[in-house]
């Protein structure tokens, strides 16, 4: 098995490094990369203490699937993947997001993760509502999906 | 006729609810049910910065599909609003 992606529900359980590594490991790598995205404490000159990340399960690992499934087919066909996105209330220091790549040669290796980075980031269904030292809360502005023709 | 909308990120200020009914006339297409959406947020949630959600939302059909505003809606149909997104 090449591929490992889900979304985990942080009420139950937290992505994790070792975790990550165990799946990628092989004699075949030359190459390891690895992606941790961590929830900061500051963004936009407000004090962040957590972020609730909302997710269309069913969509969200359909695009995982099939954003691993294209970087591989760009960039390396015997490429190990390892891809775990937050769900849930997420404090500061937390990983929101876990990209382990397992890969023969180091430019494979860079360019799946990053591809993979940004694509969640542009193709999954997954929102982000920030909670502030003050009480307060938002709903952070994200990339339309609705086709660009449509919107006038 | 009627619609289930599944809400999503920001769309969840609409409704206390993980979805909410929402009445069309029969034979509606999303860009009906944008109008209504933009309605429904000028009448009770003018204050809360979702003004431009009817027209930056995508909508997603029961295969979890984007479905285009020639998109025809059927009665009890199941649709989720997908406002812009933003992971990682």
């Amino acid at each position: 098995m090449n591929l490992h992606v889900a979304l985990v529900n942080i009420e139950e359980s937290k992505s994790s490094l070792e975790k990550a590594k165990k799946f990628i490991a092989s004699k075949k790598n030359g190459a390891e990369s690895i992606f941790v995205g961590k929830v900061r404490n500051e963004n936009d000159k407000k004090e962040v203490i957590a972020v609730t990340y909302d997710t269309h399960d069913e969509a969200v690992i359909k695009s995982f699937q099939s954003i691993c499934n294209i970087a591989k087919d760009k960039f390396g066909k015997n490429a190990k993947i390892f891809l775990e996105h937050a769900k849930g209330y997420t404090l500061v220091g937390e990983i929101s997001i876990l990209i382990a790549v397992g890969t023969s040669h180091r430019d494979e290796a860079f360019k799946i993760c990053r591809y993979i980075l940004e694509e969640v980031k542009s193709q999954s269904p997954i929102w982000k509502k920030e909670h502030y030292t003050d009480g307060k809360e938002e709903w952070l502005p994200g990339h339309s999906l609705r086709p660009k023709k449509e919107i006038k | 006729m009627e619609i289930e909308l599944k809400l999503y990120g920001s769309s969840k200020i609409l409704s206390d609810k993980d979805a909410l009914k929402i009445e069309l006339p029969n034979n509606s297409k999303i860009e009906k049910l944008r109008y209504i959406l933009s309605k429904i947020i000028s009448e009770k949630y003018s204050k809360s910065n979702l003004e431009n959600l009817p027209k930056t939302a995508a909508f997603f059909s029961e295969k979890n599909e984007v479905v285009n505003d020639n998109y025809k809606l059927k009665d009890k149909e199941t649709i989720s609003i997908i406002p812009p997104i933003g992971g990682g």
